[in-house]
Formats: C-alpha cells, structure tokens, sequence
C-alpha cells in the first residue's frame, strides 16, 4: 500500500520520504526548513515532542512562514493524497501559505481509494462540530496560462510527505 | 451567431493551437485518469442519484438548509440572479466591507455579479490564475474549467504588467509567480471571500469544493466571512454521492486523478466567523420539474463536453456557448439565461454525438439540443421546405429529380460539381460535389421487373424466385435520400452483397426521408409525420429485418422513431416493433460470416488492399456498432485496417450544417484529412453516405488521390471477384 501510495503521490510532484523513527523525519523537515521560520497545524504528542528545539511560529505569524508541518489522519494509495483535520482556520492557513508542506503520515492509515475513506469523512461530518477537512494531493498546481503545467501557484510549491512505516 | 465573429474565432491563430492542442492532449490523459476506473458503472451511478434527486429537488434543498443552518451556517435560497446579488451585497456591508476576494464559482459568472458589486462600490478580485487573467482582460470565460485557455502568454504579460506596474516577460513560470505575489495582499486583506461549490450534502449541509491553485482553501479560510455561491441541483443526498462526483470530476475536466485540494467544509470554523450560503434558483427548479429537459441538470460542470467537442475546438467558447459553454452550455442557456440568448448558439452543435459518450452524469446532450430547436424561432421558407415539400413524398423526389437538369451548367469533366455561382463558391469550394444521379436507384430497381424488388403495391409477383427465396431471410432495403439520389451504385453494391450473402432483398418504393433533417432544424411536427409515413411502409410488408446504408436513417428508424411517437398510442408499438427490425449494412452483413466454406479464399488471401476506416457518428455513438464494419471489412471485403487517428471523429457533414455552416465545416474537414493521409491508406471505407461525400469532395478538392468507399461496395466488388 506504501508503495503504490508513493508511486501516485511522486506522479503528481510530491517527495516522499519514509522513516521508521520520528525523529527521523524531524531532523529532515529541519533541513528543509534551513532555518527559516516553520509553522505547524496539528501534530499528535508524540510528533509534538520530537521536535524539541524547534519553536513553532506564532499562528497569526503564518504567512511569514516557510515551512508548515502538519499530520494527516489518513492517505490515499490511488491517488497519492492526504486527509487534514483542519477546522481550526489558524492552521489551515498555516498550511497554505508557506512555500513548503511537510506532512507527516502513518503508513498503517493508508488506503485503497477516496472510497476506502468514506467512514472516516462521514464521521467528522456527521458530528455535532462544525468541520473542514482537506483532502491535499501534491503541490498546489495551475495549467491556466497556455495548459502548460505550473506548481506552486497560491499554495505551497513543495509537498513533502513523510510516511512513518511500521505504524 | 454573427458570421464575422465566427470567421474571426476561426483565424485566430494561437486560439486555434490551444484547442488543437487540448484536443489532442485531453483524450489521452484522461484515458490514463480512467484507468482501472469503470467510468460507465461510476457515471451510470451519477446519473441515477441525480435524476432521483432532482424529482426531489425541492425536498433535497429544503433537507440541505436546515442541516446547514443546524451546522451554523446561513442558507439564502435565491430565486433570480438579482435575488442572489442583492443577497451577497447585503452580507457583504452588514460586515462593513468593500472587497471581496473569490474562488472560481461559475454561478458568480451566471448572475454577473463582479460588475454588479462593484457598481455598488464594492472591489472584487477574482483569485484563480485563469479567472483573473479574464478579469484583467474584462472577458469571458472561454471554458468551465480552463477559463482563460483563448488567451495566449503575451497577452497574459501584458495584462499582468498593467495591472502590476512593472514589465512582466512573457514566461509562464514568472506569470505564475507574479501572479502568487500580487494576489497575496488580496488574500491577506480580503474582508469577504466568495467561493462555488462542486457538491452539497443534504444530510450533513456540508460542502465540497474541488480546486487545484489554492486559491479556493485561502478565499474560505482567511477572511472571517464566507459565502459559497452554489447552484440547487449541486445538492446531493450525502457523503455517498459526492465522492462519485469528487472521482469523475477532475478525470473528466483535465485528465487529473484528483485535484491538488478537495475540502469538505460544514459550518463556519472558528470563533467569530461566518458561512453564508447562496442556493442559487435562476430557473433550475421550474427545469428540474420540465419532463422533456430536467436531465440538463444532472451537469456536473466538468466540461468535458467542451473537451472532445469538433466545434469548440475550432471556434472555442465565446462562440459555442454563452457564459456556460460547451455541449451543455448549449443546453443550459435558454433555462438560464433566456431563449433569446440560446437562437443563435443551438443551431451550432453538428450532431456528432461525441459529447455523450465523455458526459460524466451519462445526459443525451445532443438530443437536448435539437430538442430544444423545436423551441426556437425558424428561419423563413422552412416551414414551407420541411411542412409541405418533405411531407409529400411525390414533390419532394420529383424536385430532386429536378435540380439533376438545374445542376448540369456547373459538373465538370467527371460530372462531379467543382464550383457554383457568386456567393455560395467561395463558401463551398473546399470540396467538390458529386452530381444528383441521373437515375435514382429507385428508378433503377422500378426498372427491372420480375426481381420482387419494387416493393407493395407496385409489386409483379414472380412465383419461381418466391419459391427459390422462400428459407432466404428478408430484408427490406432503406437506402435513405443521399444515397437513393446520389450514389446509386452504393444502393446496388448493398444489395448485391446481401443478396450474395444469403438474404433476399426487397426495396419498398413508398419509402421516404427518414425525418432527421427536419427533426434537426427544429421542425419536430414534420419529423413525427415522416416517422409515421416511414413505420407504416415497413411494416406493411412481412420481413426479418430493415437494412440501411446510411448511419443516420439508421439511427433515425431504430432509436428517433421510438422516441418522436412515444406519446402516439396508435404508433408507439409499431415504432418498437420497427426499431427491433432495422440494421446497419454491415450488422447484417456481419451475421454470415463464418458461413464457413462459403468465401475461403478470402479469409486465407495473403495480399489485402490497406484501407483507412471513419467511423461515422450516428453510426458509432447514435446506433453504437463500430467492430462489425471493422469485421466485414477484413473477413468480407478481404482488407487490411490501418487506423488512422480520431477514426471516430466527425468529418464535418452533418447534413445541411456543412451548407449553413460551410466555414466551420471545411476546418473540421481539414483535421480528418490531415488524420486520412497520415494514415498511409490510398483508401478511406466509411459507412455512410454523407462522410462519403464529405470527405471525398475533401480530398478532390485538395487534389488527393486517395478514394473514398462504402464498406458496401467494397464487400460487392470482393464477392463479384470471388463468386
């Protein structure tokens, strides 16, 4: 499944990188980041906590962010996308603005197709709270001058997506 | 439609290429979009819940408005486009602003509501790269989805550096990026953002918005207000549906799996924020009740009807269609925006069926469209052409008959017509004509008697060759007018073969024009009575089958009949019992095949003629049947098919378009011509007649070599060789 999820995801321009540890993954979105300020959506504890030295931009500082690091609930193989809880505007503007996206994701949450996610959406629409999720594949794109294909328009240019295998 | 603007869309140069290009490039990604997708389980699918939900409309919206008020959101149910403006301004300064920031909604293009805001002082900046680029240029879409595809590199550099103060060059890449930074102050200050929507779920009153730049995810994020701007018949019952409309969608629009950002939104997301939606009316729930029309809404707006279209691509959107363009934009018009501004465009469509097959919610666009010319103004001498000449078979053959001697000043060596007086040469010389036959076939078969082929009435009975052809299945030849007036010996090709291959072949002599031209200049009343004229000959005579060698009579008899006397209690059955009856040429011929031993020499030849093969529209998508002619050609006709490309693109014919509309008929010509001589083959086999003539006067009048066939005289000149 993690194989054919980074075939489709690496079709549409996305990197993908896999890492048994998180910390791995953290010292790589360091390196991307060179410095330069990261902001993040929601990160489960444990991805939280790895990233010990590193002070996350103020949320209404997005905008002057370079990288934003964020945690996707579930992949999709077919299509090589990303499933983000993002009802919180504060971090869904976080993952917008920024040049780069570094998404962490568990291997274990990858599935088939958009149908296989039919519950986990259904759920979050179904509660009582209001929502937004994005479902991200890739870097954002245009082909509106001449169709010829260009990436990064308003949203990120990059997309790094960093599977966590083994859970 | 304006002549010069059409001629104008025809030589612009760079418009041309991109949608040469798209044309091209489309089919191509998406069949790779599709793979392992059953594209005709998924859209059967599509259009099923959406038909039922548009029975239900009313119910779907009123569902999906408490809902999304229960979520938190605002739903305004706006009756006419002034309804939903007024609307949107009133939100708009209740928050005391006076800039709008948007996403791509084409519902915000249907009430015009850019210059009506700022009319009322109100700035509007459209966000997407393609929406904006026509903003600049104070234009139109061109396309649903690629609004901006008309417009070349320069002039998008040229409209950037106006509108940015500085020299932008004319590389894509640098545009984009400009294009990034000077919107981003635009996302960052805009009070309001105003997106469309692409689904809504009754069940949940949630939103899903399917976009690629970004742009879409930053308008409903930044500013603390959000109105979505959403057509009713976007309503779906839930979750469900929507991810059928979420996976067809952008396969279908650009070729792409999915796009970069597909959000469900429900309620508005924040502490102090606002999501206002704008159910826009204008008309689709008086549709959505229409019995003849409602299935228009079943639209998901890919645009993919645009995409394989033979006439968009050579006059693009400002021409086919209004502000919806395309296929459906054609249907879609007068419902949205008035007859009047639908006249002109729906006389555009040549009928080639191609957007059908790529619809994603499975509508009959086509059949839409020439339903709705019957609703349209007729031009002068019409009702007199189709009312009284067409109906009376008698007038109608003996004018023909006529025109053979009017004709004579203008054949050439050859007999073929190469030029014709004043006016209609310079219009027309892009294919020569063939002469109207001396002799019809129908006087040529009236002429030979004791055969059994004169058909009712006029019939000598002949007792021996009753008996001989008594275990003979029987067929009753419908040759149609082209072929009967204009190509005899097709008609005698046709028939020999049959009769070679096994049948008896009966010609009926009251038969008449099938009714299309009629039925597709809008004149529905002419066409059920040609239906009923034409049932009644051929169903007097006891046969197994009808047989054509015109695609479109065929069509017109097996699928048009059935649906023009639909509501004719006295003629409903007989036009089903007809329907099953009528076959193509080749679906017949195609059934003695394997007779085995009948044709050996055939099967083993070692050396075939290469032939080149067109499908002809109504033959492929009309009647669905393109592997038997393939069939009858290498196992009968003893060929060999070398494949050209877009076999089964229109030629530009289209009957009485290729006379209305001659400029564009002659630029789709061209593209089939360049795929004929690509193809290598010194011969094109086609089907039916009018792709005969077409293509033939083509390739005359460009001085080619190359001869065009029916698959039936290709079959006849093989068996005579071989029997």
């Amino acid at each position: 499944m993690i194989d054919a999820f980074q075939r489709s995801a690496e079709a549409v321009g996305a990197t993908i990188k896999r890492f048994i540890s998180v910390t791995e993954g953290v010292s790589y979105i360091r390196d991307l980041a060179a410095g330069a300020p990261i902001s993040a959506s929601f990160l489960p504890q444990e991805i939280r906590e790895a990233f010990t030295e590193t002070s996350f931009a103020h949320p209404d500082d997005a905008a002057d962010a370079r990288l934003c690091v964020s945690f996707a609930k579930a992949g999709i193989a077919a299509t090589g996308s990303l499933l983000l809880e993002l009802a919180d505007p504060r971090e869904r503007g976080a993952t917008a603005l920024p040049l780069l996206h570094a998404v962490f994701v568990k291997g274990s949450t990858i599935v088939a197709d958009l149908y296989a996610l039919h519950e986990i959406i259904a759920c979050e629409l179904n509660s009582p709270k209001s929502a937004y999720l994005s479902l991200t594949t890739g870097p954002s794109r245009t082909a509106d001058i001449e169709r010829v294909l260009t990436i990064g328009v308003h949203g990120p240019k990059e997309l790094h997506v960093l599977v966590l295998e083994g859970v | 439609m304006g002549r010069a603007t059409i001629k104008k869309k025809i030589h612009d140069t760079f418009l041309r290429r991109a949608l040469k290009n798209f044309a091209a490039a489309y089919p191509v990604a998406r069949a790779k979009a599709f793979e392992g997708i059953d594209f005709e389980g998924l859209r059967g699918r599509i259009s099923d819940t959406k038909k039922a939900g548009l029975k239900e409309l009313p119910e779907l919206v009123s569902r999906f408005k408490s809902r999304a008020e229960q979520a938190g959101a605002t739903v305004h149910v706006c009756a006419t486009p002034e309804d939903a403006n007024r609307t949107i301004l009133g939100i708009i300064r209740e928050k005391g602003a006076d800039f709008l920031i948007k996403s791509k909604a084409m519902t915000s293009e249907e009430i015009e509501l850019n210059p009506y805001l700022e009319k009322k002082g109100i700035r509007c900046l459209e966000t997407d790269l393609g929406e904006w680029i026509i903003q600049l240029a104070g234009e139109r879409p061109s396309h649903m989805v690629m609004p901006a595809i008309h417009k070349n590199k320069e002039e998008v550099a040229e409209l950037f550096s106006r509108a940015t103060g500085h020299e932008c060059p004319p590389d894509i890449p640098s545009l984009v990026w400009t294009a990034r930074e000077a919107l981003r102050s635009g996302f960052l200050t805009g009070q309001v953002g105003l997106s469309g929507a692409n689904a809504a779920m009754a069940d949940t009153g949630t939103l899903a918005i399917i976009t690629n730049e970004g742009n879409g995810r930053l308008v409903t994020t930044l500013p603390r207000t959000h109105i979505a701007l959403v057509g009713v018949e976007k309503i779906v019952p839930s979750l469900t549906e929507a991810l059928d409309v979420i996976s067809v969608l952008p396969k279908n629009a650009t070729g792409q799996k999915i796009t970069s950002y597909v959000s469900f939104i429900k309620g508005p997301t924040g502490e102090g924020r606002e999501l206002h939606i704008v159910l826009l009316d204008n008309g689709r729930l008086k549709l959505a009740a229409d019995p003849d029309f409602s299935e228009a809404l079943k639209c998901v707006k890919c645009g993919a009807c645009a995409n394989v279209c033979p006439i968009y691509e050579i006059v693009g959107g400002h021409v086919f269609g209004h502000i919806y363009v395309g296929g459906i934009g054609l249907v879609l018009t007068p419902f949205f925006h008035g007859f009047d501004k639908a006249e002109d465009i729906l006389k555009l469509c040549i009928g080639c069926k191609k957007c059908n097959e790529v619809c994603a919610a499975k509508i009959d666009i086509e059949g839409l469209i020439v339903d709705l010319r019957d609703r349209i103004r007729k031009p002068v001498g019409q009702k007199f052409l189709f009312g009284t000449m067409m109906k009376n078979r008698r007038l109608f053959h003996a004018t023909l008959r006529t025109l053979y001697l009017a004709q004579k000043p203008f054949q050439s060596a050859g007999g073929r017509i190469r030029h014709l007086p004043l006016i209609l040469d310079s219009e027309t010389k892009f294919r020569t004509l063939p002469p109207i036959a001396e002799k019809p076939f129908r006087d040529i078969v009236a002429e030979r008697p004791g055969t059994g082929d004169q058909g009712p009435g006029t019939r000598k009975s002949n007792s021996k060759l009753k008996t001989q052809n008594s275990k003979l299945e029987k067929v009753l030849f419908y040759t149609g007018c082209l072929a009967d007036f204009v190509y005899p010996d097709m008609c005698r090709d046709a028939k020999e073969s049959l009769e070679k291959l096994g049948y008896e072949v009966i010609f009926p002599q009251e038969q008449t024009c099938c009714g299309i031209p009629a039925r597709y200049s809008g004149e529905m009343a002419v066409a059920k009575d040609m239906a009923r004229i034409n049932t009644d000959v051929l169903l007097a005579e006891e046969a197994n089958y009808v047989a054509t060698i015109c695609p479109t009579c065929t069509m017109s008899l097996k699928h048009d009949f059935q649906k023009l006397l639909e509501g004719d209690e006295a003629f409903r059955e007989k036009a089903r019992k007809l329907a099953d009856k009528v076959f193509n040429f080749s679906e017949l011929a195609a059934r003695k095949i394997g007779n085995e031993g009948q044709w050996p020499e055939i099967g083993s030849m070692a050396v075939r003629d290469v032939v080149t093969y067109h499908d002809a529209c109504h033959l492929k998508r009309g009647c669905g049947v393109h592997e038997e002619p393939r069939k009858v050609l290498r196992e009968l006709a003893g060929v060999e098919i070398r494949e050209m490309a877009d076999c089964d693109k229109c030629c530009g014919f289209g009957g009485s378009y290729s006379i209305k509309y001659p400029e564009i008929s002659q630029e789709v010509l061209k593209n089939k011509l360049e795929n004929i001589k690509a193809s290598g083959a010194q011969t094109v086999a086609v089907d039916c007649p009018g792709c005969k003539l077409q293509t033939e006067g083509g390739l005359e009048a460009a001085g080619s070599s190359v001869k065009v066939e029916h698959s039936a005289t290709l079959v006849a000149r093989r068996l005579r060789q071989t029997k």
